[in-house]
């Protein structure tokens, strides 16, 4: 038997072992309740909080200090001193009044409140009365008098009310009289030192120093652990938007972005050289500020930077870094580490623009998104949709030129060195590579592809069709060619650069790089081919964008003349492999057998002759890379485009894209970075057949290209969640999307100003005014506005609808000094339609009938008008054109004809021209005639009692009669 | 080190550890005279001292310690999902060297013709409170500890929104399904995911029943119940704990075997062609092609599968278990049997697949019966 003092275990061991662990408990349990309590955020509030704080008391100082120096602020503090003692010594006399006045207030109230009692023993008394009436009970007449009684009661009350109020007033009134003065200027201080005032009141509410300290108590207690879930000063603030949606795959989740929470001035202009993450937001007329079109209430963060808007620190954000050096400064400083399993990291800065193109798809050119609107033009120059389903793209022409009619063009020999390597001959081509790429570079694949340029060469050249071409005349001037090239507008489109330039990828180098750059031609093409080519475009090429400038014969001659001049040596010299008809059996017995066996090639294969391998290789070749994509070839008509669909590139999760055994950082830009830098890096290392290979081409893309190229890749993505957010499709928009793909695809920027962009041609112009026109520098940077293409700024609300179309389809001249020709591009209806709805859309002009104005003058004012119009006053005709008087002078003075006006300008349009020329086109030789800052007085005097109004009314109406 | 690492890697792989641990749980838990005499030469039995627990654990320690210098063995060790195995791998061999310790400990009393240590233990009283209770307290105290500061040092292993169009790769179960998983591989999903836990949950209830050595009740022996201690052991230790480990550490991606120092590489590819019984009766031994009948296809898979169920247990019977049927009895001894067989049935299939590339035994696929 154990007696109860027993012990198994000893109770001291024991004693000791649970004080122990109780203490190891309570440790824990203070270390489990700090490391939810200590969060990086809250340090950052803390310190935004003596931030701001010192900033406050900065202003408030300035604030101070600014009022201590305005002499009107303290004189109006001496008037108040002054007046102060004045009330003082006059006021002070109301000792007897201001007694009255607080019997009087009470006895006031007393009525008040008898009163409101009265009022509602009233309506208890009328009930009474009602009711009893209704049931017609036996105490009607009892009801009837007391009632009666207490509305009487109510009565005498309510005028008694009414004159104890109106003593009070009259007593009231005689003593406030006595301090209106200095009433009214201390009103007047109070709005003097209004700032000085808000900033104090602020100071107050969040400086512990000048705040009393019961509040400086209750700020520290409330944000204590535990009592904090009520109404701590430190708390995490979010944005929680309705219309743009988080996708969690199930369902679309309205989106939370907390970044504000450490991000504190992102929206307060005062913190522009604050520390991170204090900074205000680097653009806040455009984003996040609340008359900006993206208010942060309507947008939030990661809507356009991609992260993670409910991290609240700094690696769950998933910020990630834009370089090597940022990522080793934040692995230091913040102790950053990229966000596991998370699909989109914040935008590294380079991108950040493809965050734009979510909502602003459809627009052609984004607004002050540079990088994104490069990185659209490259991938529509590059012609990356013709191979990689691109939805925006479907229904593009083909990036490249026919290849049915090639016999008539090219020589064999030609094709293949210039497949084998396009930039051996056109140093900046935006034909691709195919061929001798990183991973095809072994001796092996080397010979293979001697070959197969062989056989694609050989199908090309097997299926081309014939091409009639007429004699041309016997011979073409060069030197006359070079110069119409200089002069026509060739280089708007086309540049003849013989080595490579050093310069920095723009939308403007693309527009000049349009069509190709016109050298070693000689080494190219005949004579004959090119001045058919150039007479009509459209004859070789259906769908060629190349226009028509209406050259005659003559011309075209001279221009091929000078084309032909240039060869490249170099490319006629590099030798040809010869054809090795083993290699093209492998490679077609390759093909053959992915269908059928190996005995059923051979048998087939021995029944062919060269010629058929070739050209039967040749096809399975074309079709493997795909070369149908970019251009027409015979056979390839309905085939299907061969790279990955694009549409949604960006939102492709990160382990659908194949890293190879290449080691990078596993995120989406990082990829396609580097497979726009050599598009088959993820080959490296791996055994691969020859037809299992990577065969994207290699673009050589520079630096700038490929960032911007990865931006709007990045910008592909699936916009489900802010399908609320996106540009609206109204008609006004649709136009003027319609009119934009045409002004790309025409290139009409690189010699129209459209947009405020545009002009690419003007330095060229400036070359041609130096070299031909015998012009200095400095003269013919003062005339090259005058002889580049017009701009077109506020064309819709310049021209008639009618004439416009027109003159798109036949351009005619109206600029006779101008070397440069507006091409025919032969548009069809529906684009020549597009293009008059896109200018009037852009000035939101009404289409396509619009009111016109009475244009009908008396006799009195026709010769009003030709007063102004001649040489005494306004002296038109010193510039214009007047039908077939020109005027004198040299042409860059020269304006466009007046005959055209009635047919080509909108009335109201010349109204408004005639008042203030430079405000509709900066910089037009127009003279202002009528100064805008001194309208009134502008205008001749004797001319219509000098109403200037009548003066420009009765010259537009007279020069709309000028045509007839 | 390099060398060292690619010898675990290369022993880590299921068909070298596997077999060893089977030979080596009968050999540390013999259930004849004949393991037993092995173990004896060999001096195994000398683990369960406090001198063998001590060179089991610092050889357990050394192990992790070397293990967790290279990268590949940390990143999956202190995965913070799988810590809670690291810390299963310690505590089952330290519970099982303290039975079997006190449970040779307990031999040797008997052998002796002394008590068991238990029996000194059962006269002697203690009282639910302080004894009982207080260590209780203290116990439930230092576990709230533990828990505290594993959920403040590790955080929860959340994964990304789930995304039905994209799986995780590896798409494990959870720890404690890990064996059932492992046998996904050898198994037809129903055997594997049905069939088997069944016959666990049963197995494991009939153990009373089955059992009828009076010996050895109450306190820690082994050699009493070496038979029954051995078939345990076999089943908890090989079939359940090792396979937990196995999924835990050394399945990787597309449910890959990895080595614990190899890299979990996504691309990794093993050649896995495998054939049915069938197949190898007809096309390989007989030269013919299948037989359109599928009974008649299958029947090679069903006569093994009736031989090893009807004709094993009476063969034994008459053989290696006429003692167990002597004092089983016919019913007891046919439930044991089959039991036993089908849990023998798991590693047998294990080494045929590794041997012979058999998928199934019987093949069925056109009504989903695949054994």
């Amino acid at each position: 038997m154990t007696l109860p003092d027993e012990r198994h275990y000893k109770s001291s061991a024991l004693n000791l072992i649970f004080s122990v662990s109780s203490l190891l408990l309570l440790l824990s349990l203070g270390w489990l309740f700090l490391s939810d309590y200590l969060r990086q955020w809250k340090q950052h509030q803390t310190e935004f909080r003596s931030l701001e704080i010192e900033k406050t008391k900065l202003e408030y100082e300035a604030a101070r200090k600014g009022l201590e120096g305005d002499e009107e602020y303290q004189t109006l503090l001496q008037k108040i001193g002054q007046a102060r003692k004045d009330y003082e010594a006059r006021c002070s006399g109301f000792e007897s009044e201001k007694k009255e006045v607080e019997q009087l207030s009470v006895r006031h109230n007393l009525a008040e409140q008898e009163h409101k009692f009265a009022k509602s023993e009233l309506d208890a008394a009328r009930f009474r009365y009602e009711s009893a009436k209704a049931e017609n009970a036996r105490n009607l007449e009892a009801a009837e008098a007391e009632f009666l009684q207490v509305e009487r009661q109510v009565l005498d009350l309510k005028t008694e009310l009414e004159t104890t109020g109106e003593e009070l007033n009259k007593k009231k009134e005689i003593i406030s009289q006595c301090g209106e003065m200095l009433r009214n200027l201390e009103r007047e201080e109070r709005q003097m030192a209004s700032r000085r005032e808000i900033l104090e009141r602020k100071l107050k509410t969040i400086d512990p120093s000048a705040m009393p300290i019961a509040s400086r108590l209750a700020d520290k207690v409330r944000d204590l652990p535990v009592i904090d879930f009520a109404n701590p000063s430190l708390k995490i603030k979010q944005v929680v938007l309705r219309d743009i949606t988080d996708n969690v795959n199930f369902m679309q989740v309205p989106k939370v972005d907390r970044c504000v929470t450490c991000h504190l001035g992102i929206t307060d202009p005062d913190y522009r050289d604050a520390p991170q993450p204090y900074r205000t937001h680097p653009n806040l007329e455009l984003y996040l500020g609340k008359k900006s079109p993206h208010p942060i209430e309507e947008f939030g963060c990661t809507v356009c930077h991609a992260g993670r808007g409910r991290g609240t620190n700094f690696s769950s954000a998933a910020h990630f870094p834009s370089s090597e050096e940022q990522k080793k400064e934040w692995e230091k400083k913040h102790q950053w580490s990229p966000m596991e399993r998370w699909e989109e990291p914040m935008l590294p800065l380079q991108y950040v623009e493809s965050g734009c193109f979510k909502c602003h798809s459809t627009q052609v050119t984004i607004r002050e998104a540079n990088r994104l609107n490069l990185g659209i033009h490259l991938v529509e120059k590059a012609g990356c949709f013709n191979c990689h389903l691109l939805k925006p793209y479907e229904g593009w022409p083909k990036s490249g030129p026919t290849l049915k009619k090639l016999e008539s063009k090219l020589t064999k020999d030609w094709a293949y060195k210039w497949i084998e390597n396009p930039r051996s001959f056109r140093h900046n081509t935006w034909m691709p590579s195919f061929f001798n790429q990183s991973n095809t570079s072994d001796p092996d694949s080397k010979k293979r592809t001697e070959q197969e340029i062989h056989a694609i060469v050989h199908y090309l050249f097997g299926t081309s069709e014939p091409f009639e071409m007429d004699p041309i005349p016997a011979s073409g001037d060069p030197e006359k060619g070079k110069e119409l090239v200089a002069s026509l507008g060739c280089l708007g489109c086309h540049q003849i650069q013989s080595s490579p330039l050093e310069e920095k990828a723009t939308r403007d180098l693309l527009r000049r790089q349009h069509g190709p750059n016109l050298i070693g031609l000689g080494s190219k093409t005949t004579k004959i081919w090119l001045t058919h080519w150039l007479k009509d475009p459209s004859r070789y090429h259906k769908d060629s964008r190349m226009p028509n400038l209406r050259l005659t014969d003559q011309e075209a001659a001279d221009i091929s003349e000078y084309l032909i001049a240039d060869k490249n040596e170099a490319f006629e010299k590099r030798p040809i492999p010869a054809l090795d008809e083993k290699v093209i059996d492998d490679i077609l017995t390759g093909f053959l057998t992915k269908m059928e066996t190996r005995a059923q090639a051979e048998r087939k294969l021995a029944a062919m002759d060269l010629n058929e391998k070739l050209n039967r290789t040749g096809e399975r070749l074309i079709n493997h890379y795909g070369c149908y994509a970019c251009h027409d070839i015979k056979g390839f008509e309905h085939a299907n485009p061969v790279g990955t669909e694009l549409t949604e590139e960006g939102s492709k999760p990160v382990h659908r894209l194949d890293f190879g055994l290449i080691h990078l950082d596993h995120t989406n830009f990082a990829w396609f970075e580097q497979k726009l830098r050599d598009p088959r890096i993820f080959d490296r290392g791996k055994v691969r057949p020859p037809d299992e290979k990577l065969k994207m081409p290699n673009f050589y893309f520079t630096d700038e290209e490929v960032d911007a190229l990865v931006t709007a890749l990045m910008g592909f993505v699936d916009t489900t969640s802010v399908k609320n957010k996106k540009i609206p499709r109204t008609a006004r928009n649709l136009q003027l999307e319609a009119g934009q793909k045409i002004v790309h695809l025409f290139n009409c920027q690189a010699c129209h100003i459209l947009e405020g962009e545009g002009g690419a041609i003007q330095p060229t112009i400036k070359e041609w005014l130096m070299t031909y026109s015998g012009r200095s520098e400095a003269e013919a940077d003062a005339v090259t506005t005058s002889f580049s293409p017009p701009n077109l700024i506020g064309e819709g609300k310049k021209v008639h609808s009618k004439w416009l179309f027109e003159f798109l389809e036949e351009p005619s001249v109206i600029r006779p000094w101008l070397k440069v020709r507006m091409p025919t591009f032969g548009f069809g209806e529906s684009e020549l339609n597009t293009l008059v709805k896109y200018f009037n859309a852009l000035d939101d002009e009404e289409f396509p009938f619009a009111k016109e104005p009475d244009t009908t003058l008396t006799p009195e004012e026709v010769l009003s008008a030709q007063r102004l119009f001649s040489k005494e006053y306004l002296d038109c005709a010193q510039c214009h054109i007047v039908g077939d008087q020109l005027p004198g002078g040299s042409p860059d003075r020269w304006a466009p004809n007046f005959a055209l006006a009635k047919k080509r300008l909108k009335p109201e349009w010349i109204v408004e021209w005639l008042k203030n020329p430079q405000e509709l086109l900066p910089g037009t030789k127009m003279p202002t005639y009528f100064d805008p800052d001194a309208f009134e007085d502008s205008g001749p005097p004797d001319i219509l009692d000098g109403d200037e109004n009548e003066q420009i009314r009765v010259l537009r109406d007279y020069l709309l009669t000028l045509s007839e | 080190m390099e060398l060292f690492k690619s010898f675990v890697n290369a022993v880590t792989r299921p068909q070298v550890l596997f077999p060893f641990l089977l030979v080596f749980t009968f050999l540390m838990f013999p259930p004849t005279e004949f393991f037993y005499k092995v173990n004896k030469t060999l001096r195994l039995h000398k683990l369960w001292t406090a001198a063998g627990g001590l060179f089991m654990f610092s050889f357990m320690l050394a192990f992790f310690a070397f293990g967790l210098t290279d990268s590949d063995f940390r990143a999956i060790v202190t995965k913070p999902d799988n810590v809670p195995i690291v810390g299963l791998i310690f505590l089952v061999n330290f519970f099982l060297w303290f039975s079997m310790k006190q449970a040779y400990e307990n031999d040797a009393k008997i052998e002796q013709g002394k008590e068991p240590a238990e029996f000194a233990d059962s006269k002697e009283k203690v009282l639910v409170w302080p004894d009982l209770v207080y260590i209780e307290f203290i116990s439930l105290i230092l576990c709230s500890v533990l828990l505290m500061v594993w959920s403040i040092l590790l955080k929860a292993p959340l994964e990304e929104p789930a995304n039905p169009s994209i799986s995780p790769n590896p798409s494990k179960a959870p720890w404690y399904f890990l064996g059932l998983q492992e046998m996904l591989v050898y198994f037809d999903p129903w055997l594997a995911g049905v069939v088997f836990p069944t016959a666990i949950i049963l197995g494991l209830m009939a153990i009373p029943y089955l059992d009828n050595n009076k010996k050895g009740r109450g306190y820690f022996s082994f050699k009493e119940r070496k038979m029954a201690v051995s078939i345990f052991m076999a089943g908890w230790l090989l079939l359940w704990v090792f396979l937990i480990t196995v999924g835990t550490f050394l399945r990787g991606p597309n449910w890959n075997f990895f080595g614990p120092f190899e890299y979990w590489d996504v691309h990794k590819l093993e050649a896995l062609t495998n054939v049915n019984l069938s197949e190898i009766f007809y096309m390989v031994w007989l030269r013919h092609s299948l037989p359109q009948n599928i009974l008649l296809r299958e029947m090679p898979g069903f006569t093994v599968l009736l031989l090893y169920f009807g004709f094993l247990p009476p063969l034994l019977a008459r053989t290696l278990f006429k003692r167990l049927y002597d004092s089983l009895g016919g019913f007891r001894y046919s439930i044991f049997t089959v039991l036993l067989l089908l849990a023998v049935g798991l590693p047998i299939k294990m080494f045929l697949r590794w041997v012979f590339n058999i998928k199934y035994i019987v093949a069925i696929p056109e009504f989903f019966f695949n054994i």
